[in-house]
């Protein structure tokens, strides 16, 4: 594969943890970490489905319409559209116990520059503990994929969202 | 045509497929018209119906999912469209019961009552079969269309109050409704080991 040399680590451990936990269908509003990501399924895991939405809020109606149809979907997004998803999330996928697995691209963390990332990126986790969604920190390149197929399996098994952060120190750092 | 008239419609239409339902009156009008397991009324959610059945649309291609939207609901998702558009479902078929107000909450005016046309919007977002239907024949003619890509509807309805209200319990209406359509659900099914 020509450009497996390019993925960086993390990515290549994220999307092994998607597919490993069963998902074969990605529903995402694209950022910049995450397009390594998109990347390495594109060229990896030819059997996932990649579906672009317009916004996270749609995005994750389109998740549970995916699980009612029978498919284990993942959600991927920046931290920032969070904010745009809690009336799915609170009003749709927990009410009817539908999951998803969250890959979650932080901003506003330890080396943002843009304040406007800032206090979202500093809520989300306060938002997922408000709302009762689990979530773990992919802390390295070397856990990513066990640590996103934990999260899946959980989600997946127990009919719960589950999200895994994806902090900028992890996302930032050249392969 | 009132909005039950247009919903039995659709219901008669869809014969054991799929109806996604956008919530309040659409939902209930739904669930009057004909409560059947393979209805998923949404509680919440607001503009979401046509994302749900995209999705589902995606996961079944064998099957045929018709969603009933409202006008407002659809005003909140637009971006819906050009998802629709983009990915061409063609089991999809979107029927927004467009009453031109807020029926659910007091009967406030949408855009559509000031010109708003939600036909040109799903055409302007690549979706090339639509019509806007204003009687019960038009409705049925158009429902029972089959294209290569996905059917838009704008049925444009009377307000007629809900007489009913779908079941409450949100588990209950997602397990019946998958296990109508047949997709895997070990937890209340169970499963190997």
């Amino acid at each position: 594969m020509t450009t497996t040399t390019a993925a960086p680590a993390w990515a290549v451990g994220v999307c092994t943890g998607v597919h490993a936990a069963g998902s074969r269908d990605v529903v995402y509003v694209p950022d910049n970490p995450l397009s390594h990501v998109l990347r390495v399924f594109e060229h990896q895991f030819r059997d996932v489905r990649l579906v672009l939405a317009t916004r996270e809020e749609e995005a994750f109606g389109i998740a549970a319409g995916l699980y009612l149809g029978g498919r284990l979907p993942t959600v991927m997004l920046q931290s920032s559209g969070i904010g745009n998803s809690l009336n799915a999330l609170t009003s749709l996928l927990v009410p009817y116990q539908i999951p998803a697995l969250m890959i979650v691209s932080m901003r506003g963390d330890s080396g943002e520059w843009n304040a406007a990332q800032v206090p979202m990126g500093r809520a989300v986790r306060a938002i997922f503990d408000s709302i009762g969604v689990p979530h773990a920190t992919v802390g390295s390149a070397d856990s990513a994929a066990e640590t996103v197929r934990l999260a899946g399996k959980t989600a997946f098994g127990t009919r719960t969202l589950g999200a895994c952060l994806l902090p900028r120190c992890l996302t930032l750092k050249v392969p | 045509m009132t909005r039950i008239e247009a919903t039995r419609i659709i219901v008669d239409l869809a014969g054991d497929a799929p109806i996604v339902a956008s919530l309040g009156h659409p939902a209930y009008d739904l669930f009057a018209a004909g409560d059947r397991p393979q209805n998923f009324y949404t509680w919440g959610s607001m503009g979401l119906a046509s994302s749900i059945g995209l999705g589902l649309a995606l996961a079944r291609p064998d099957v045929r999912v018709f969603v009933l939207d409202g006008d407002g609901s659809l005003l909140m998702n637009l971006g819906s469209l050009a998802t629709i558009g983009l990915l061409q479902p063609k089991n999809l078929v979107l029927v927004v019961m467009d009453n031109e107000e807020y029926a659910t909450t007091g009967g406030q005016p949408t855009p559509t009552a000031h010109g708003a046309d939600l036909d040109a919007a799903a055409r302007a977002m690549g979706i090339a079969a639509t019509a806007t239907v204003r009687s019960e024949d038009d409705l049925r003619r158009a429902g029972a269309e089959r294209g290569d890509g996905p059917m838009f509807i704008v049925a444009k309805v009377k307000e007629s109050a809900p007489t009913a209200k779908p079941p409450l319990d949100c588990v209950f209406i997602k397990h019946r409704f998958m296990s109508a359509i047949r997709s895997p659900q070990s937890a209340i099914e169970g499963a190997g080991l």
